[in-house]
């Protein structure tokens, strides 16, 4: 940890009045040039640890060390650095290029050295040439980009983006996503951005940390986080899937109601009750696949998307659902009878359940 | 879109949605003609007519009023004293009710309701009744005066009535709710958010101030002073009450015209030359506000 250039270290905010606390104990770090993404419903505090982060809001404890330095009593003027608003917060009575150029104003750079930088920037960002335009006068994409050419041309410790992706129209968003990833990688700054959107933080962060209730539920990469989700709320949050409960007869084995016993990987004592989950892209007609899981039932419901076939399949008295390719020979009919099959590894342990 | 696929059934519901508003304005446009132009014709005519006591005589058409007025050095002075009166109101009043306003605004308070109504209660009183009020405060015998006396700070009396001071004390506290509402509406594009991003760029609080909140308020200050100057500059009970006589502002001197001298004619005169500084005034300040706003 100590060489990790951002340390969230057990931070804690209760508001005064409020019962529980709106982030709780949460700690996580990022090695330089990261990007890491804040992802949760909202009201799960992410948004207040951003903002705690760049000092606009005061921690009720625990430290934010930047280069191993507790950053969390230093004045947000003197923080050094940058964040992108959701509504982009731009100032309306400047032009683009004042905008950007505010805050090498704040720190005493030469006039000179400001237009070249604020020139740069404006590059960085494709806005190349709209430095004299007012503010209104910017689409959407274009705004966004101007925040953002404003929050890194004071050369930030760290780039905070709150939301970034919310304002713009869905083609816009997509490309939106490809520029602050490739930026961020070109000015190699490291990053933290929130997001309630579950596609937007696999796709853009090299990290989640995935937040529920104020609490961390868990940090790790995209593919950790979606194919090994450590609590029911993570694995529930982030894609679909078919959660079981069942009691542990043996080590890999679970035992659950109405259904043959399931073979799962992962560590359980004997006895407990578990909570499973199966991905429904991860189910295959059983045919001859040779997975030792599977589960007959009748097909209830079929919806055709082109380069797959979702079904829900009424097995044991619950609803399975399943994505099938649709180039996967012979496809089940609705109300026809199906096998479905799944590896060990494709049955994630998603948590204990209380006895 | 749909008026682009049908222009023809486009422009009739134009049309149509035109008569609509003109139906709507008729009312307001009826009273306005009866109540303040047609009136306005009046005194623009009568500011033209020979002098007669109390009365108006139509028919002849002569400047003589006006050539009273311009050649008289006195209405030279009042006219002077009136744009004193109304500048030095308008800045503190602009300058107490900023604050107020700003704080209005931007506290999250859930009070704000309550303290809003508060400002602008004294407006529920009449502005008689509060420069009496002020003649209380203010006089020979006022709360000011015997409380310096009492504590022998001073050994005679302070004038701080019958004269310009009085009145405009006492009109810039009667004229200060209109200017907190004034900016209340003009602080529009005043944002929290604009605040916190000037200081994460590394502004602290005077130049989030200097930089960020006083250009975006500056509009809603402007309305603020011309609804204030405008206000000042037209009274005429508080500066007569409080000035006792000796303070001569173009309202008070239109007033003395109308109801004692009984020039009627001098009285339009002077009451269209107060028309006249009022719309340069307001030029003025469109031309100032379209300053800002670009």
């Amino acid at each position: 940890m100590a060489d990790h250039h951002v340390v969230i270290d057990n931070l804690v905010k209760t508001y005064p009045g409020a019962q529980k606390p709106s982030v709780d104990h949460v700690s996580f770090s990022l090695p330089r040039g990261e990007m890491l993404a804040l992802l949760g419903p909202s009201g799960c505090g992410k948004t207040t640890i951003l903002r705690m982060i760049a000092g606009l809001i005061a921690p009720t404890s625990g430290a934010i060390r930047l280069e191993g330095r507790d950053v969390s009593s230093i004045a947000v003027y003197k923080r050094n650095l940058g964040m992108v608003f959701q509504a982009y917060a731009l100032f309306p009575h400047m032009t683009v290029a004042q905008n950007v150029s505010f805050g090498l104003e704040m720190r005493k750079v030469s006039r000179a050295e400001r237009e070249e930088r604020v020139r740069k920037a404006l590059d960085l960002v494709k806005l190349t040439g709209l430095g004299d335009r007012k503010v209104n006068q910017l689409s959407g994409g274009q705004q966004q980009r101007a925040a953002i050419a404003r929050s890194l041309v004071i050369e930030p410790e760290l780039l905070l983006l709150d939301e970034p992706l919310s304002n713009l129209d869905a083609k816009l968003r997509d490309e939106m996503r490809d520029e602050i990833r490739d930026i961020q990688a070109r000015t190699g700054v490291t990053a933290i951005f929130v997001t309630h959107d579950q596609d937007e933080a696999l796709s853009m962060a090299d990290r989640l940390a995935v937040m529920s209730a104020g609490r961390l539920e868990q940090v790790g990469t995209p593919r950790e986080i979606f194919d090994r989700p450590q609590t029911e709320f993570v694995a529930s949050f982030i894609g679909a899937g078919t959660f079981f409960e069942g009691r542990v007869a043996e080590p890999g084995l679970a035992v659950v109601e109405g259904l043959k016993p399931l073979r799962f990987v992962g560590e359980a004592p004997v006895g407990s009750m578990v909570k499973l989950m199966i991905r429904p892209h991860r189910l295959v007609l059983a045919g001859s696949s040779g997975l030792p899981n599977s589960f007959t039932g009748t097909v209830e419901h079929i919806v055709y998307r082109g380069q797959m076939l979702t079904l829900n399949v009424r097995c044991g008295g619950r609803l399975l659902q399943a994505d099938l390719p649709t180039h996967a020979g012979v496809l089940p009919e609705k109300g026809s009878e199906v096998t479905l099959a799944v590896a060990p590894q494709d049955v994630t342990l998603v948590g204990q359940v209380a006895p | 879109m749909s008026a682009a696929a049908l222009p023809a059934a486009g422009a009739s519901s134009a049309n149509a949605s035109r008569g609509v508003l003109l139906m709507l304005l008729l009312p307001g446009l009826v009273a306005l003609v009866i109540t303040f132009l047609l009136p306005l014709i009046w005194l623009f005519r009568a500011s033209f007519a020979s002098s007669t006591m109390g009365a108006f005589s139509g028919g002849d058409w002569t400047v003589q009023s006006y050539s009273a007025v311009l050649f008289d050095p006195f209405y030279w002075r009042v006219a002077w004293n009136t744009l004193v009166l109304g500048f030095n109101v308008a800045i503190f009043a602009v300058i107490l009710s900023y604050p107020i306003a700003l704080f209005l605004v931007r506290t999250e308070s859930r009070f704000r309701g309550v303290l809003t109504a508060l400002a602008v209660a004294p407006l529920l009183t009449s502005s008689v009744v509060r420069t009496y009020g002020w003649m209380v405060i203010l006089g020979d015998r006022g709360v000011i005066n015997s409380t310096l006396q009492s504590l022998s700070l001073t050994g005679g009396v302070i004038r701080l009535t019958n004269n310009s001071f009085g009145a405009t004390v006492a009109l810039i506290e009667i004229l200060m709710p209109y200017a907190i509402l004034a900016m209340l509406s003009g602080f529009g594009r005043l944002n929290p958010q604009l605040e916190e991003a000037a200081a994460m760029l590394g502004a602290n609080r005077v130049k989030v101030f200097t930089r960020i909140i006083l250009p975006l308020s500056a509009p809603g200050v402007l309305t603020a002073a011309l609804l204030v100057f405008v206000l000042a500059i037209s009274s005429f009970v508080t500066p007569r009450l409080m000035g006792g006589g000796r303070v001569f502002v173009l309202g008070t001197e239109v007033f003395n015209e109308a109801t004692v001298t009984l020039n009627w004619p001098l009285a339009a005169a002077l009451s269209v030359m107060l028309l006249i500084l009022f719309s340069s005034i307001i030029l003025l300040y469109q031309r100032a506000l379209r300053a800002l706003e670009t």
